[in-house]
């Protein structure tokens, strides 16, 4: 490697990238439009669940139990009926996701301190809602109409993220997919534009080495995507208000690690194909895609089948994912992301082989 | 120890899956000598010269280029050459000084030796003044220029050019041999793929390349030996016969081996040494008959076989038609964004007209079509086509004209037969209408027996051939060819022009591109285009005459000429 011919390599790239605004405007824009969407749109938290309510009793008792659903915060009362089939119809429509059905005579079975059944009807259509509200609905009843006394208390505690707000989840884990997402596509296509274009075949007929042609493509995008990290952590603290209770310079530490990778596999990927829509393509699919599915954005890994939880090591954005929500949710250290850093620097450095190793510097 | 010799290759071959596309071929360059390697689109050229770069490598042999292996040693011969390829050598965004300053510091060049050797290639390439501008926004013979001057920025010692001249406007070609004359006096020496007989007669030393396959190595004197003697040309002179009977008495003479048709003469190839008075004494009395200079072209079509170029075509009927229904075009601009694409054209052409509309690359010349078949929108002036006013693409308009595009735009997953079936229904022809348009234009363009298999897998002549009949089949009044014969072989091509001198002489007014100059021999009159304006327009003994040349002076000579006066090449770029 000589210095003067990657400086030179470097002040050109950096050169086309500055003076290329649409490739700019979407490395700014695309990434903040991303990190709004998502974070306003991936809301794992179940409030306001629509409840249908079929009150055969209908007795201050079971009008108290009526307005307890519609007090609380996950529950909104949507109708009554004394009709069995308005209920069923209502679930069917999705205008309710639960019903309760509340028996005659339970102010009288009440009274007479006796057992009273009451059914709650859930939509298991999507078993996540199904099975909180269900659970809620429970607590609910179990209060109702005064709590019962056992024994054993259950004392609950949350730790890391105590108002259990899905946002200080969704906010960290966006920053492992958001940079999966764009610096591949940017890089990816910043190779196979000379090979398009045909201005490759000067740097395979010039003494440039592969490793000078990748590592001068690298260090001007890496930049810009060091640049997008930052711009996207900043404004997703501020606007999103989610806590950072780690050390923000290891989460820049590591982000930086990870820019890198990300970086990589544009180049490794730009440097198998011949075509920008390959490129594009194939980025899709081996970047943006597993980020989704195999990271722990939003399925935890480990409810995965054996199989597929191994497949998942193969995609890094899982790595900075723990990385990243372990030192924002649970302010880990060094120490504990050190392992999930480590995978990183060898993914990196694998991938810079593997690119530099198939830049073989001939036409065909 | 004298230095090693500039390119050694022995049994140097390449093939791409089981296609060969460079049979083992030994070669060896001396220094200082400067090479032309010749032949017809997929000869090989460009695999051949990316060998011997050292950008390819060989499926069987090897090549030692200044004593390096191009295999093992590719970075050692880079360092030492200079390659430029046919395409897109500049990065765009940069400026003519980022570009050649990029291309010094990759190359290894000292800085000191960089200001001295920029300051001198931009002075002897004319782009001095424009060191600020960005690649992107030269014209086409300057970016060619700058291409040269990145590869000689660090003084290579064997320089490869992949056809430098071609799409190129001539006096920017004649710039960039002034300047590589001038480094060859340094020694340097020179491998040079061309199409361009001028260029060709720069070199000291020809490959003949075909197939693969160097057909011939040596000279141009001596390359052009087998055809001294056999090529003239005839007209009628005052038998007041027509071309087409002349060439029907040829066809008869068994020494003919193949005729291209000119507008007003016919020029023959004999496949036996004739003395020009026998030849005379088969012809008619009266006619002219003339010995004429061989060119390379006529080697190609030594070799292949006679009756390749015999195929009979009808005499199509002459279609009166009123005056001034072929084009009239006025004043007419196309820009994109602040680009004139097309800038103030105006020219005429009567029905029955085979023009040419010549200009290098990025000239304006696709544009100009596509303005006239109403496929881009006319953004000052106007145009008539077949009497109607072109612009908004109307249907009454896309009826009266055939439109054969660059890339003939046919449908390779269909026969030829499905595709003109296809083409006739998309022209509102259906049941007998259809067939008896199909049969028509499958006879005028020697079609009649067409092998029926995928249109992809036809020779390129007949795939050309094929475009030009799908887009005859509601026989249009004005047709336009853009770049019909690229890719074509030189048999294959005189076919081509002469169903289209049939197809002007039906009444039928065509409009043809090409960057190919001397393919203006075929056509009536000649418009000439430069950066989005046309420079001259007319007949070319009358362009000749008012630009002062000699009857004898060649398009290129006419052009460069055209150039020179309009003063285009360089001031027009210096403007806002």
């Amino acid at each position: 490697m000589k210095a003067h011919r990657l400086g030179a390599l470097i002040v050109k790239e950096s050169r086309e990238l500055i003076r290329d605004p649409v490739t700019i405007a979407l490395a700014v824009i695309m990434p903040l439009i991303m990190l709004f969407l998502f974070g306003y749109a991936v809301n794992l938290d179940v409030e306001q669940v629509a409840v249908g309510i079929y009150d055969l009793d209908n007795t201050p008792a079971s009008r108290d139990l009526s307005a307890r659903f519609d007090s609380s915060r996950y529950f909104q009362l949507e109708q009554k009926t004394t009709d069995l089939r308005d209920l069923e119809s209502a679930l069917q429509s999705s205008t309710i996701s639960m019903g309760v059905v509340i028996p005659a005579g339970l102010a009288r079975q009440l009274l007479r301190g006796d057992e009273a059944p009451v059914q709650v009807i859930v939509d298991g259509g999507y078993p996540v809602l199904g099975r909180l509200a269900s659970a809620y609905a429970e607590a609910v009843i179990a209060n109702f109409p005064a709590p019962r006394q056992s024994a054993v208390r259950v004392q609950a505690r949350v730790w890391f993220n105590p108002s259990l707000r899905s946002v200080n989840f969704v906010i960290p884990g966006l920053f492992a997919v958001i940079l999966m997402a764009f610096p591949p596509l940017l890089t990816a296509l910043a190779i196979v534009r000379e090979k398009e274009t045909g201005t490759i075949e000067q740097i395979y007929a010039s003494p440039v080495t592969s490793t000078e042609f990748v590592v001068g493509k690298l260090v001007p995008y890496g930049l810009v995507a060091f640049l997008e990290i930052l711009m996207v952590m900043v404004v997703g603290f501020a606007w999103f208000q989610v806590p950072i209770a780690g050390s923000p310079i290891l989460l820049l530490t590591s982000a930086f690690v990870y820019v890198l990778t990300t970086v990589g596999i544009g180049l490794l990927v730009s440097s198998l194909v011949r075509t920008q829509l390959a490129a594009m393509l194939i980025t899709l699919i081996v970047t943006l895609m597993p980020s989704f599915l195999f990271s722990g954005f939003l399925f935890p890994l480990f409810t995965m089948p054996l199989a597929l939880q191994l497949y998942s090591w193969l995609f890094p954005a899982g790595y900075f994912m723990e990385i990243s929500r372990g030192i924002v949710l649970k302010s880990a250290g060094l120490e504990a992301v050190l392992p999930n850093l480590m995978m990183l620097i060898v993914y990196t450095v694998l991938v810079f082989v593997f690119a530099a190793w198939r830049m073989k510097q001939k036409v065909a | 120890m004298s230095s090693p010799e500039p390119i050694v290759a022995k049994g140097l071959g390449r093939q791409f899956g089981d296609n060969v596309v460079i049979e083992p071929l030994d070669v060896s360059v001396d220094r200082g000598q400067r090479v032309g390697i010749v032949g017809a689109d997929g000869a090989g050229k460009t695999t051949l010269l990316q060998m011997l770069a050292g950008i390819l490598d060989p499926t069987v042999g090897e090549c030692r280029v200044l004593g390096f292996d191009t295999r093992r040693e590719a970075k050692q011969v880079a360092a030492r050459i200079g390659y430029m390829s046919q395409g897109f050598t500049l990065y765009d965004r940069l400026s003519v000084k980022e570009n050649l300053s990029f291309a010094a510091r990759i190359r290894d060049v000292p800085d000191e030796l960089y200001r001295e050797r920029s300051e001198r290639l931009l002075s002897m390439s004319g782009l001095g003044r424009f060191t600020d501008r960005p690649a992107a926004k030269l014209s086409g013979g300057m970016r060619k220029k700058l291409s040269l001057c990145t590869n000689l920025v660090h003084e290579p010692e064997l320089l490869i050019l992949d056809e430098p001249g071609l799409g190129v406007d001539p006096l920017s070609r004649r710039h960039l041999w002034t300047m590589l004359d001038r480094f060859r006096s340094q020694g340097l020496t020179m491998v040079v793929a061309t199409s361009y007989m001028d260029e060709a007669e720069r070199c000291d030393r020809i490959l003949l390349l075909e197939q693969g396959r160097v057909l011939a190595d040596g000279s141009l004197e001596e390359l052009l030996r087998p055809a001294a003697g056999r090529v003239f040309t005839v007209n009628a002179g005052d038998t007041g016969r027509g071309l087409r009977e002349l060439s029907g008495i040829l066809a008869q003479i068994d020494s003919v081996h193949s005729v291209q048709w000119l507008p007003d003469h016919l020029r023959l190839v004999m496949n036996a040494d004739i003395a020009e008075n026998q030849l005379a004494e088969l012809l008619p009395e009266g006619t002219h008959l003339a010995a004429a200079e061989p060119r390379l072209e006529d080697l190609f079509v030594l070799r292949t076989d006679r009756r390749a170029g015999e195929q009979q075509f009808p005499e199509l009927a002459r279609q009166d038609r009123g005056k001034g229904e072929g084009l009239a075009v006025k004043g007419l601009s196309v820009h994109f964004g602040h680009f004139k694409a097309v800038d103030r054209v105006s020219f005429d052409a009567p029905s029955g007209e085979l023009l040419a509309l010549l200009g290098p690359n990025g000239a304006g010349k696709t544009t100009l079509i596509r303005a006239l078949c109403g496929l881009v929108t006319i953004d000052e002036g106007s145009a008539e086509v077949a009497g109607l006013s072109s612009g908004g693409g109307s249907a009454a308009l896309r009826r009266q004209i055939g439109y054969m595009s660059q890339r003939f735009s046919l449908y390779l997953e269909l026969t030829p037969r499905e595709n003109l079936r296809f083409f006739a229904n998309a022209y509102g022809l259906a049941g007998g209408a259809a067939r008896a348009a199909i049969d028509w234009a499958r006879e005028v363009t020697g079609l009649t027996d067409i092998p029926d298999k995928l249109t992809g897998d036809l020779s390129s002549a007949l795939r050309q051939r094929l475009a030009l009949a799908c887009s005859l089949l509601h026989r249009p009044r004005v047709l336009f060819l853009d770049e019909p014969t690229s890719g074509v072989d030189p048999v294959a091509r005189y076919l081509f022009w002469r169903v289209i001198r049939e197809l002007a002489a039906s009444g039928m007014t065509v409009l043809v591109t090409t960057h190919y100059l001397e393919e203006a021999a075929y056509c009536d009159r000649l418009a000439l285009m430069l950066d989005g304006r046309l420079l001259a327009h007319g007949s070319r003994s009358s362009l000749n005459h008012s630009l002062g040349l000699e009857a004898v002076a060649t398009v290129e000579m006419l052009f460069t000429a055209a150039i020179e006066q309009a003063g285009t090449a360089n001031s027009r770029a210096l403007g806002p």
